[in-house]
Formats: structure tokens, sequence, C-alpha cells
């Protein structure tokens, strides 16, 4: 069997039909991911009773459990609570009704939710107290000083920790296809196996996520050279 | 899916499950220590400023953390017989296990590189210079003063990434491989209790990662006992301490 670089070329073009799929599954895991992050992070820091004693459960178990271990839990779990609810409360909504890609998406929202509460974390702590005190000493209130302070400091400094969170559900996004759900990687099986070019199909599939790897360090690096626009120049 | 959830089957499971964690942990110890070996080689030439090598060790750490860990695994496994086929060498017979470890060691090695590249930056350059001005050769300033410092710097990273290729190792069985997570999918099939199966599995991850970042927590105390700013238990001791090193420590631990 020789290495046949032509039909890399060919792969990469088919594999570029999934590319939508493999986005959406980032995309939608990311952004529902900063949503309940940002959630879990606040109720852990602020410290609400019973809310923070569950979030650090849920990003402990989250954080030390592997990705795969979420999607197939959702995707054999949720179906079995979903029925036995519909059932008991006689809804006619039923686990047969959710699209597979939609087990990929709670699943891996999930996942990044644990993950984007440590970076929202790791941010908020990162901007000085003194900044908060200020607000507060101007009158102020909590979410006046969350939204209009820290939120947008702490932005600036969680960049690089989003990027790579980013990154690492963009890389995740290929355990997809345990359940079917056809992204890149499923669609590199496929194009692999229907030629018997397993080598090739795989080099495209490398080349495509490298290429969009380094698209979103370049786009977070030019975001970051942007948002700290107005610490630059100044000593520090 | 058909059948009941029965909680009977965690249990059941998790000793058949923890039978199959030798292989689980042979893949991550391995693929470990030659990762080791791997950044260390990776890493020097971008501490040294190589001018050839240097490239070529940032396009294998670029194509390494560029790429999911899973088309890594299929490229190495489909891929690794063909080229060394091309200087006739033939592994085309190996067991898929050492393709798996091939696969971690190449990746963690990327890491590892970043991880010395980042911890060796982050000692304080004033320190080179003071052991060059006694007298100290360039092998003398690693291994006495860059070095040590330099691990207890890693051990956080270290930690990571040894829970991060803990939890990668579930994607062997995609080759066929039975470590815990193959295990659990043939047990799933036979016994038709997939979340069971996959509860037991998800529990033995998580005891063992929070045993490891307890472990490395632990061993990053350890080995920055002699730096008061960054070891917490050490700060606590001075604060204990009635006399002389109070002030200079202030509260928050970074230069007062």
């Amino acid at each position: 069997m020789n290495l046949d670089p032509s039909f890399i070329w060919t792969a990469g073009l088919s594999l570029l039909q999934a590319l939508p799929e493999t986005l959406w599954i980032t995309f939608v895991s990311v952004a529902a991911g900063l949503v309940i992050g940002t959630v879990v992070a606040l109720c852990r820091m602020y410290r609400i009773p019973v809310l923070s004693q569950l979030s650090a459960a849920y990003v402990a178990f989250v954080r030390g459990t592997p990705m795969l271990m979420h999607l197939l839990l959702i995707y054999f779990g949720l179906p079995v609570v979903i029925d036995g609810l519909s059932a008991a409360m006689g809804w006619s909504f039923t686990s047969a009704s959710i699209p597979l890609i939609g087990f990929v998406w709670i699943a891996f929202s999930i996942t990044a939710g644990a993950y984007m509460s440590e970076v929202v974390r790791a941010g908020i702590q990162a901007v000085d107290k003194g900044q908060v005190e200020a607000a507060q000493s101007i009158g102020m209130t909590t979410i006046q000083t969350l939204r209009r302070i820290i939120l947008p400091q702490a932005l600036s400094v969680s960049l690089p920790n989003l990027s790579n969170s980013v990154i690492g559900m963009l890389h995740g996004s290929t355990l997809a296809y345990t359940i079917s759900v056809v992204e890149i990687n499923a669609q590199a099986q496929i194009v692999a196996a229907d030629n018997w070019k397993y080598f090739e199909a795989y080099i495209a599939a490398a080349i495509l996520f490298w290429v969009l790897t380094i698209l979103i360090e370049r786009i977070s690096g030019w975001l970051e050279y942007r948002l700290n626009a107005y610490q630059r120049g100044g000593t520090l | 899916m058909s059948r009941r959830f029965d909680i009977q089957y965690v249990f059941d499971f998790i000793p058949k499950l923890l039978a199959y964690l030798n292989i689980t942990l042979l893949i991550v110890g391995s693929s470990i220590v030659l990762g080791l070996l791997i950044g260390l080689i990776v890493a020097l030439p971008r501490l040294y400023n190589i001018p050839v090598l240097k490239r070529l060790s940032q396009l294998y750490v670029s194509f390494f953390r560029g790429t999911p860990i899973l088309i890594q695994l299929f490229l190495v496994y489909y891929g690794l017989p063909e080229v060394l086929g091309w200087i006739h060498i033939d592994v085309s017979r190996l067991a898929v296990l050492y393709f798996v470890i091939a696969t971690y060691a190449l990746n963690s090695g990327a890491f590892i590189s970043e991880m010395i590249r980042a911890s060796v930056a982050a000692v304080d350059r004033g320190q080179i210079e003071a052991a060059h001005s006694i007298g100290m050769s360039g092998y003398q300033t690693f291994t006495r003063v860059i070095a040590p410092q330099a691990l207890g710097i890693s051990i956080p990273l270290f930690g990571n990434l040894v829970i991060g290729n803990l939890k990668d190792t579930s994607l062997a069985f995609t080759l066929g491989v039975m470590e815990m997570t193959g295990r659990s999918q043939t047990l799933g099939t036979a016994t038709q209790h997939f979340i069971e199966t996959y509860i037991a599995l998800s529990l033995i991850y998580f005891v063992i990662s929070f045993g490891l970042e307890k472990g490395f927590q632990w061993l990053e105390r350890y080995m920055n006992r002699f730096d008061g700013h960054r070891s917490e238990k050490a700060v606590r001791a001075i604060w204990r301490r009635p006399l002389r090193a109070v002030p200079l420590l202030g509260k928050g631990g970074k230069n007062g």
C-alpha cells in the first residue's frame, strides 16, 4: 500500500461537508458552557448556600471524568429520565424526538460548563479587589459592578484560557462520532472506508483541525491585543 | 436501555472494570515516561535556540497540540506501519496497544516540551546571572539552580497533564484495546445495562483523578517547601512563628 497524495485533497474536500456539524457542536457547547460556567462560578464565588456545594460537586465530577463519559451518560441516561417522566406525567414528548445532535449539544455543554466556570472564576479573581471596592464606594450595585467593572476586565484576562477551552471543545467534538453524529472525524472514517485509504483520510482530517486550531489561536491573539488596548503604553 | 435502571449493577460492574485498570495505568504510565523523554528532547532546541531543529520542534508541538487526540490515534494506527514500511520496518503485526502508547507518548511529548519551556522560563533570570557570576558553568547552572526550581514550578502543570492523559485513555477503545472503557462497552452490550456501566466507569475515573490531584498537590507543596511565597503551608508555618520572618511576607503572598 502506498501513500496517495492526491487522495488527501479529495478526502479534504469531502470532509468540508462535515465542517458545519463540527463547528455547530463547538459553538453550541462553548456558548452554553459560558452561560453555565458563569452561573456556576458566581454561585461559588458568592458562596450561595446549597448552590455553591452543588456547583463544586458538578465541577469536580465533570473535570474528574473523561468527556466521552459525559456523552455516553447523557446518551444512555437522558432517554431513561425523559421517558420515565413523560410516562409518569402523561406528556407526549419522548426521547425519540430528540435528534442525535441534541444529545451531543447537551453533553458537551455540560462538559464545557465545568471548564468554563474555572475560566470565569480565574478571570474574575484576577481583577483587583480594590476596583470592586472603588465601584461600590461610588454607589454602584453588585450587578453594575459586575457588568461594568469586573466582567470587561475579566474577559480580557481570561481570553487565553477561553481560547484554550474553545480549542479543547473543537477537539472534543470528534467524540460525537461514537453516537453516530457525522462530524469531521466520522466523515473521515466514511471516506476512508469507502476508498480503503485510511491514512490519507486522517491526514486530511488532521490538517483541517490543525488549520481550525491555528485560526482560533490567531483570532484570540488579535482579540487579546484589541481588548488590552487601554493597558498598552503605560508602565505596570 | 430497554431494561430498568438497577443500582445493583453499578456495584457489580466496579470490580469487573477494575480488573482492567492495569491496562489503563500501563498506557498512562508508559506514555508519560516516553513523553517526558520526547518532551525533553523537543524542548532543548528551543531552549538553546538551535536553528533548524527549533523550527522542527515548533512544527511538532503545533501539530500535536493543534489536532484532536482521536485523529492522532487513527493517524498513528493507520500511518505508522506505512511510514515505517518505507524504511522496511514491519510493524503491522504489532499489538494495537503499542500504537496507542506511541500516540499518547507523542501527544504528551508535545505538551511536556511546552511545560518544560514554560517552567524554565519562569525561573528568575537574575538567578542565572547570579550563578554565572559565581563561576558556575552552563551545565552546573542548569542542574543546580534552574532545574530544581523549574521542577517545583512544573508540578501543577504536570499533574494536569497526567490527569488529562488518564482521561484520554478512554479513547483507546476506539482501536479495540481492552482497557476500562473497552471493557465497559462489552459489559454494556452483554447485559444491556449501559447507564450502570458508564456510572461505574465514571466513578472509577473520578476517584483516580481525584487521588492524583491530591497527590500532586502534596508533591507541589513538598517541592516548593523552601520557597516561602509559593508554598501556602510554609507561609502558614511562618505566620505561626512570632519573630523575624513575619514582616517579610505579606498576606497575599506576592511581594506583600
